[in-house]
């Protein structure tokens, strides 16, 4: 390897790695192969996740590369190092790591805090192809400027998971493992005032897509609020399990990694990523502002007061659209694109929300009296589907003649088949009336709901109305449909079917 | 600027004037911390989406915290009887 080792002292002559301890360059970072793989020098044998395979390299600039022979001689020595601990495209990483490391130092040591993996990685993503110069400097505010990284030549680094979370990958381009990675980069940037459900979301999502196309901000709302919306909404009921999970599937490397690089993202990703809008804006500031001082001053200063607008309007725009992402993520299904239907569907889905809760706690409060309305209430309901609510809210209770219990359960049962309605479709229109109706009566009932006996027989008119199989009503359907996405019921369909048989 | 972005408003990313300001009246009857905001035309559109994130994530706990005392009836209750059905199908 031609690592200018030349700063390094030698005391190291005993590569044989393993004992990091007894290198004084291994007071930097104790680094210990995360898979416990080879160490070589035990300087700082780093571990990298490469493609999903595991990369050792030499992660400190200084740090004596191999075994045998003192740094600067050995050519020869460094590829057979590499040559075994890279088990992947050799080509790429060897050549890498045959570029001296200099100014790692500036670039390691600022590392944040888990230093050994993110200082790797910051190691590698230096190696990225020419980032664009205008990508540094912001960066380096937040980051250390690798300065000196123009000037040594690396090759693409390929998915280097963890370091390109935290580095170049916000220029997104040219890296493979750019996008992947950046984008739940980018992701976390969105969603770093969100809770921290979201990193694991990420996480995941991260293992689970492969790498896209370039990043940019437009593809990645498209792309998060696809796929949040899919796996965030898809159970609420587990969410906590879902969260937590995507940490301990992780292998060993990567979830340290990545938990550790979670401490970090709340401080730098939004940094970075708003950095890098940053970037962009001033980028079309600057150019803006170069035109303008070509018309003269007095235009200057009204251009730059446009300028200082169009900025705040941007980071407006763009504190909105996190939020609007964050919000269609927690719609379930909710694949539209367009933020006005977006917007709807999310008004829609929280009436939904609210009018089954409503129901609930009525469900939940009226139990012990269930038992006497229900029995003479049940039967004329089953019969009088689409009528219940009105029926319940005009007349008095009509006489019950006792239809058997059946048409009960076969109406639990043929709710389930029921495809999710279209619930903004052509239901307003028909049903107009209903929902006012709905909610009229709710919020009647509501309030009388512990008092008398009457009310617990309108709660269940509520419930059966969304029972009905012809007319499902919008909002009742919507309560039940939403519910039945996210909770987890198979015990319970399976008691209905055996409900169903048995009865 | 605002004639630009207006225009503008046609694509996904955008949103025009118009929607926002559906969106805030139609959210506003269920926010209740911002019709009780002194100056409620002033609300701006991230505060209404926050809020609106906020409310949506209570109701999904709510929602939970029902489900589970319903599902606590529902094992108090007969399996056949007309009860757990109703459960059953709150539950749903």
């Amino acid at each position: 390897m031609n690592h200018q080792h030349h700063f390094v002292p030698d005391f190291e002559t005993d590569d044989d790695y393993v004992n990091a301890n007894t290198n004084p360059s291994s007071s930097n970072l104790a680094r210990k192969p995360i898979i416990g793989e080879q160490e070589e020098d035990g300087d700082l044998m780093e571990l990298l996740w490469h493609n999903g395979q595991v990369v050792l390299h030499n992660q400190r600039p200084n740090a004596k590369k191999q075994p045998p022979p003192p740094p600067p001689s050995s050519s020869s020595a460094p590829p057979p190092a590499l040559d075994h601990n890279l088990f992947i495209q050799e080509d790429e990483m060897s050549s890498w790591l045959h570029y001296p490391l200099r100014d790692d130092d500036d670039f390691c040591s600022d590392l944040f805090l888990p230093a050994e993996r993110q200082t790797s990685n910051q190691v590698v993503t230096a190696a990225r192809p020419p980032v664009p110069s205008t990508v540094r400097p912001p960066e380096a505010s937040s980051m250390r400027p690798p300065a000196p990284l123009p000037s040594s030549v690396r090759p693409p680094v390929r998915n280097f998971m963890n370091f390109s979370r935290l580095r170049g990958d916000f220029t997104g381009r040219g890296g493979e493992s750019g996008p992947s990675v950046s984008k739940s980069t980018v992701r976390e940037s969105t969603q770093v005032s969100a809770t921290p459900a979201r990193e694991s979301d990420l996480t995941r999502r991260t293992d689970g897509i492969g790498s896209r196309g370039t990043v940019d901000l437009a593809s990645r709302s498209a792309v998060d609020g696809g796929g949040g919306a899919y796996t965030v909404g898809h159970n609420r009921k587990g969410k906590a399990v879902v969260t937590t999970e995507p940490r301990n599937e992780n292998p060993a490397g990567a979830s340290s990694s990545l938990a550790s690089k979670s401490e970090i993202e709340p401080f730098n990703e939004t940094t970075i990523v708003d950095e890098r809008k940053r970037k962009e804006r001033e980028a079309i500031d600057e150019t803006e502002e170069e035109a303008k001082q070509g018309r003269g001053s007095t235009s200057t200063k009204r251009s730059r007061a446009a300028e200082v607008h169009n900025l705040s309007e941007r980071k407006r725009r763009d504190r909105i659209n996190e939020r609007m992402k964050a919000l269609q993520e927690l719609i379930p299904r909710c694949n539209k694109s367009d933020k006005a239907s977006m917007l709807d569907e999310a008004i829609e889905y929280m009436k939904s929300l609210q009018l089954q809760i409503q129901m609930m706690s009525m469900g939940c409060g009226m139990m012990p009296m269930m038992y006497t309305g229900m029995q003479q209430y049940m039967p004329h309901m089953a019969m009088g589907m689409g009528m219940g609510m009105e029926m319940g809210m005009n007349r008095p209770p009509p006489p019950p003649p006792p239809p058997p219990f059946m048409p009960f359960p076969n109406m639990l049962a043929s709710q389930r088949p029921l495809p999710p309605q279209p619930r903004m479709g052509g239901y307003p229109a028909v049903q107009a009336s209903d929902p006012s109706r709905v909610y009229g009566s709710n919020q009647q009932f509501v309030p009388n709901s512990n008092q008398a006996p009457y009310s617990g027989y309108m709660d269940p008119y509520q419930q059966f109305r969304s029972l009905h199989p012809s007319q499902p009503p919008q909002f009742q359907n919507q309560a039940a449909s939403y519910p039945s996405s996210s909770r987890v019921s198979s015990t319970k369909e399976s008691e209905d079917q055996g409900n169903q048989t048995t009865s | 600027m605002s004639n630009r972005r207006s225009r503008q408003s046609s694509s996904a990313t955008r949103i025009s004037d118009d929607q926002m300001i559906d969106l805030v009246s139609k959210l506003r009857q269920f926010l209740p911390e911002i019709r009780e905001r002194r100056r409620s035309d002033k609300v701006s559109a991230s505060t209404v989406l926050q809020e609106t994130c906020n409310y949506i994530r209570k109701l999904h706990r709510e929602v939970d915290n029902l489900s589970d005392r319903l599902s606590l009836l529902l094992d108090s209750v007969d399996e056949d009887s007309q009860e757990a059905a109703v459960i059953r199908n709150l539950l749903m």
